[in-house]
């Protein structure tokens, strides 16, 4: 769009607004969709928005030359993530086609199965100033990755979770090739031992967050990290050899420790924890949800220690009494989030005394705590004025009084969970206040129906998830408010809304920044509703259409044809044949993850020359289990090389009728 | 060899004669001349040179007698009360001595006013300068008590300089006249105290020693059977042998025909051809342990300098014979024993080579810098302490030691499915040649499609309610499409 100035106006917008004052401007312009229409008033803005960008999160990676090249100038940040078919040797053409690269710190290449060590040791000699580089669930990643990893001396952060091939050795490289090295990620690498870390700790002095959940890492690696003197962020997630004795290494004090989540470590008790705020009183960050301890008096006395500092404390699953939240809500006043999801014995006395001392608390988790009624809501509206999350899940016993008094006292709510609460049209009405609800979550609430979907329509313009899993009520005209006032829906779930037919679809089809969306079970829509959703959505990222048996292969086509950005496909149970999977499967270029499970008019050939159409880019693919022994195993092994992990399902299944022998 | 000449028999000229190995005039003159158990070691030579020849060595009570503080610059003369040059060097000695510790002391200090570097360090040198302090605190006594003759029997106890004064002090031992004691009771109080206080400071000096061990690169000697047995000073006799004793290949020579032995039992199986009078069951049999309860023996390597010399500060006996031979020659001959497989790693003792030879090649722990390591933490050390050098992955397929990494995993019943394992090991081995499986090369039409499937599809597409025409001349143009040709889509 391009804005002509009639002559006759002295003074054109781009006189007012200079290039300097839109990119301040942008600064505050976060949102994708806000951006693009601020690209859309003029050559101008455009430019301006071209100017300010600094990171991009390319589809294609085909459009790369042309985008980094002419029309973002400065990007620093390149995500290809969601780039399909990105391999070695499309990553080395992409690398080789500009200078641009050079100038790159940032590269994210999470689940980019397909790239090996050649893709990543170009990338790291042609980039010099890498800082950061994100390799998460990259499975085969392994020691020769690592390698070339190593040869990036100046980078500073780096993920590499799950990549299930990373042994010492190769954590050894890195240490010693990126000595600057401030933040590392190895969750579930699985074979990085002590004796690796030891190693870390030794050649990387400069290391401030460091992720080891799920390792079998020891004390020692504790004993080892507590040398670090700028260390300031742990996370030990599901750790099960480390246990107290190790957490009193870090009692040392030498470094400025802020955060330290030892979730789901089975040897960890309070004791331990007690231990490590004794020596740093800057600690901002405790998770130790389901941790097998009890909270003692004891343990709380010593929270008072960090009463200053302390923001985040989770106590998932924990028991805590009455006193217990009262001392909590006594020593720590700083409060900002509190997480007591699954915790037993708590109560509305607890909840209240705990709220009435944290007035600064913004986000709340009370999931599962079934016993808490209306008081405690009323609490909560009464001294945390600025809560902005609220998790209430299979909390039964509250009613539309407590809400509303909630939407009253809280209005700033960004996000709401009251999934199984039982909820009403009243209470939604209530709710809806909160007009800046960014999240709400109404699974199980078979309550609901069209008339509250017309309340969240009328009020919460800003909604961008919304989870009616399961309310039956629900149904095409409740669909309609919707789609006229939640312009803003990213994520909707529907599964199971049985009363939803093609109508109810095709309402929905005006939500053009729909990309998540669910429709399990929903016997009702047929290949119809589909294909409108599929005009309609252009964002449409990831369908779930499970057990819509109505569906059949004219769906698949319209897919194939416009949601051209779909990367993940449920058709699991649909009617669809194998040329509609095909279809599907070759057209598609973005697709990465396809669950095909019983699919009963698609016969093996179907399956077989389906996959080959896909030209094996998929990354995960989930199958019935009988099918690892009809399809060719070249082309399972094909699957495989190129970095697909296969799930077989074990489901009886039965095929295409048509299948000829 | 010990028990060899302690058979009495007198081989020693036809040593001389039919030396088998080119044997040092030195031994076979002056060392085995007499057919006492000791005669061919050179029991403590440099350091009684008065008396070494004439003593009966068969007798225990003299044969722990020589009590050598020669070596030290205290000389202790005990006919004179003392002498005025001797007296000097000892002064100007201890001079020197504070003032190595002087500077010790500050760089010390430099080094604390910078950040502590290692906590370790400070400690050692502390050791170090504390064990210095103390020997001059015994040497300025000694030399004290020597110009006090009167008291000198009560300074005893302290002012003989701890490893090197009580060597071969024998407790039970009967004192000699000449002995620097004016008093002739037996002072079995004193030595023991003397015992006592070596002890502690030798334990002191052990601490020292420890805290130093990084420095100390030698990691065979704790192999040596020498690491520190509290034994009381005293409590054993040392040995030294002669360098050529040690390397000698034989130790038990046949007095008839001269062929040289490593076992005393061989010889005795071997001297049964010599004669009816060897087939006895008395000649045959270990010759008894009979006898008095012997002193413990310990041994003194007889290189100067060497920290299992006898005369070294911090002397470390060794346990046995063997360990002496082992300690010899790994520190101090050549190492001739080459590896026949890597070509690279030289051992002096043969066992080492062949132990070495075992596991030569199994290495699969490999550095940057190209040396290799039989264990992870060995690299990973290796690495930790060499500034540039990193872990290197083997340049040829680096799969066996991935694979064997896994099948470890699978045994530690992590909550993978087996499924999962196979495959990531599967891929693993894709890891090193992803690229043969490039688009380009990759061609997923080249599988031949039955008809009958197309015959399917065909007739679904043609009952197909909603293909657009746009559809269907896509469908046209892929037709032709001469890599998609048995495609129909």
């Amino acid at each position: 769009m391009k804005c002509s100035h009639p002559p006759s106006l002295p003074k054109p917008i781009t006189a007012i607004l200079s290039v300097d004052l839109l990119v301040r401007i942008l600064d505050h312009i976060v949102d994708a969709g806000d951006r693009k229409s601020f690209r859309l008033v003029c050559d101008h803005f455009l430019l301006a928005e071209s100017l300010h960008r600094r990171s991009l999160r390319p589809l294609r990676l085909k459009y790369l030359p042309s985008l980094l090249g002419r029309r973002y100038p400065s990007i620093e940040s390149l995500d290809l993530s969601v780039c399909h078919s990105l391999d070695d040797n499309s990553l080395a053409t992409a690398i080789a086609s500009g200078s641009y690269w050079q100038k790159l710190r940032r590269v994210g290449l999470a689940r980019a199965s397909g790239v090996g060590w050649k893709g990543i040791e170009a990338l790291v000699t042609t980039c010099p100033l890498i800082e950061a580089i994100d390799l998460s669930h990259c499975c085969e990643v392994g020691d020769r990755v690592a390698a070339a990893l190593a040869k990036a001396a100046g980078l500073r952060d780096l993920r590499i979770d799950k990549c299930l091939g990373v042994t010492d050795v190769g954590l050894a490289m890195v240490s010693v090739g990126c000595g600057r090295l401030e933040r590392l990620g190895i969750k579930w690498c699985m074979e990085i031992s002590d004796i690796g870390i030891d190693l870390l700790v030794k050649k990387c002095r400069n290391l401030r967050v460091l992720d080891l959940s799920y390792l079998q890492v020891t004390n020692n690696s504790l004993r080892a990290i507590s040398s670090l003197e700028k260390f300031e962020a742990l996370s030990l997630v599901g750790c099960r050899f480390i246990d107290d004795e190790g957490l009193a290494f870090l009692n040392n004090g030498r470094n400025s420790l802020q955060s330290i989540d030892i979730s789901r470590c089975q040897n960890v008790t309070w004791f331990g924890i007690a231990s490590v705020i004794e020596g740093h009183r800057n600690l901002q960050i405790i998770n130790m949800g389901d941790c097998h301890t009890e909270v003692t008096p004891a343990f709380l006395s010593q929270l008072s220690l960090i009463k200053t500092t302390l923001n985040i404390l989770k106590l998932d699953g924990l028991q805590i009494s009455d006193s217990g939240l009262q001392n909590i809500g006594s020593n720590c006043n700083n409060l900002i989030e509190i997480g007591l999801s699954k915790c037993l014995g708590v109560t509305d006395k607890g909840i209240g005394e705990l709220v009435s001392s944290c007035t600064c608390l913004r986000s709340i988790d009370l999931t599962c705590c079934h016993l808490l009624t209306d008081n405690v809501l009323t609490a909560i509206s009464k001294y945390c004025i600025n809560l902005t999350c609220l998790r209430l899940e299979a909390c039964s016993l509250m009613t539309e009084k407590g809400f509303g008094q909630i939407a009253t006292g809280c209005s700033q709510l960004l996000e709401i969970d009251l999934t199984d609460c039982s909820i009403n049209d009243i209470a939604l009405q209530h709710l809806t206040k909160c007009s800046e609800l960014k999240v709400l979550k109404l699974g199980l609430c078979a309550n609901i129906t069209s008339k509250g979907l017309a309340y969240i329509g009328s009020n919460c313009n800003n909604l961008e998830e919304l989870d009616l899993y399961r309310c039956v009520e629900v149904d095409d005209y409740g669909l309609s408010f919707l789609a006229d006032g939640c312009k803003r829906l990213k994520k909707l779930n529907l599964c199971y809304c049985i009363q939803i037919t093609n109508q109810g679809l095709q309402y929905l089809s005006s939500l053009e920044w729909l990309s998540d969306l669910e429709l399990r079970g929903l016997v009702n829509v047929s290949s119809m509703g589909i294909t409108s959703i599929a005009f309609g959505c252009k964002s449409l990222v990831e369908l779930d259409l499970k057990g819509c048996s109505s569906i059949d292969d004219a769906a698949m086509f319209a897919l194939a044809r416009y949601s051209l950005n779909l990367r993940q496909i449920n058709i699991s149970n649909c009617s669809v044949s194998g040329v509609g999977l095909c279809k599907l499967l070759r057209t598609l270029k973005c697709l990465q993850d396809a669950k095909l499970v019983q699919l009963t008019r698609t016969s093996v050939e179907g399956f077989e020359f389906a996959l080959r159409a896909s030209r094996c880019k998929l990354k995960k693919l989930k199958l019935a289990g009988d099918l690892m022994e009809l399809l060719s195993p070249k082309l399972l092994q094909m699957l495989q090389a190129r970095g697909c992990r296969i799930r077989w399902v074990d489901k009886p299944m039965l095929f295409n009728s048509l299948t000829i022998e | 060899m010990i028990k060899a000449s302690s058979f009495g028999m007198n081989f020693s000229s036809e040593f001389a004669e039919m030396e088998q190995t080119p044997w040092p005039s030195e031994i076979s003159t002056s060392s085995c001349s007499a057919n006492n158990s000791f005669e061919h070691l050179n029991l403590i030579p440099s350091y009684t040179p008065t008396t070494s020849k004439s003593f009966n060595f068969n007798s225990q009570a003299e044969g722990s007698h020589p009590r050598n503080r020669s070596n030290h610059q205290i000389v202790k003369d005990p006919n004179v009360c003392w002498d005025a040059k001797t007296m000097l060097n000892n002064l100007s000695f201890l001079e020197q001595k504070i003032h190595n510790i002087q500077g010790v002391v500050h760089s010390i200090v430099n080094q604390k006013s910078q950040i502590s570097s290692l906590p370790n360090e400070f400690a050692v040198q502390q050791q170090v300068l504390t064990t210095d302090l103390t020997s001059i605190i015994v040497d300025l006594i000694s030399t004290a008590g020597n110009l006090l003759p009167s008291i000198k029997n009560n300074l005893f106890s302290s002012n003989s300089p701890p490893a090197q004064s009580c060597n071969s002090f024998d407790p039970s031992t009967q004192l000699e006249a000449d002995a620097p004691f004016p008093n002739h009771d037996p002072p079995t109080l004193e030595i023991e105290k003397c015992a006592g206080e070596y002890n502690e400071l030798k334990k002191s000096e052990d601490d020292g020693r420890e805290a130093n061990h990084i420095e100390d690169h030698d990691t065979k000697e704790s192999e040596d059977g020498a690491e520190t047995d509290n034994l009381l000073l005293g409590s054993y006799e040392v040995l030294q042998l002669a360098k050529e004793e040690i390397l000698a290949p034989h130790t038990h020579f046949c007095t008839i025909c001269g062929k040289g032995f490593k076992r005393d039992a061989n010889l005795r199986m071997h001297m049964r051809g010599h004669g009816e009078e060897y087939k006895t069951p008395a000649a045959l049999s270990k010759p008894s342990k009979n006898s008095e309860p012997t002193l413990i023996k310990r041994y003194s390597c007889p290189f100067v300098g060497c920290k299992r010399n006898k005369d070294h500060k911090g002397f470390q006996p060794l346990k046995t014979l063997l360990c002496v031979k082992n300690h010899y020659k790994r520190t101090h001959c050549d190492k001739s024993y080459i590896c026949s497989k890597c070509h690279s790693k030289k051992f002096s003792v043969l066992a080492d080579l062949k132990t070495h030879e075992k596991h030569c090649g199994c290495d699969k722990w490999l550095c940057s810098c190209g040396t290799t390591f039989s264990r992870k933490d060995k690299l990973f050390g290796h690495v930790a302490l060499f500034q540039g050098h990193s872990p290197a992955l083997p340049s040829e397929e680096g799969c066996g030691l991935g694979s064997s990494e896994h099948v470890g995993l699978e045994g530690n019943g992590y909550g993978f499915s087996t499924n999962y394992l196979n495959d990531d090991v599967d891929i693993k081995l894709f890891d090193d040649d992803r690229g043969y499986l490039s688009t380009l090369s990759f061609e997923p039409y080249e599988y031949g499609v039955s008809d009958d499937f197309m015959k399917v599809a065909f007739s679904f597409m043609e009952n197909s309610p909603i293909i657009c025409p746009s559809e269907l001349s896509d469908f046209g143009e892929k037709k032709g499409d001469s890599s998609d040709s048995h495609c129909m889509l």
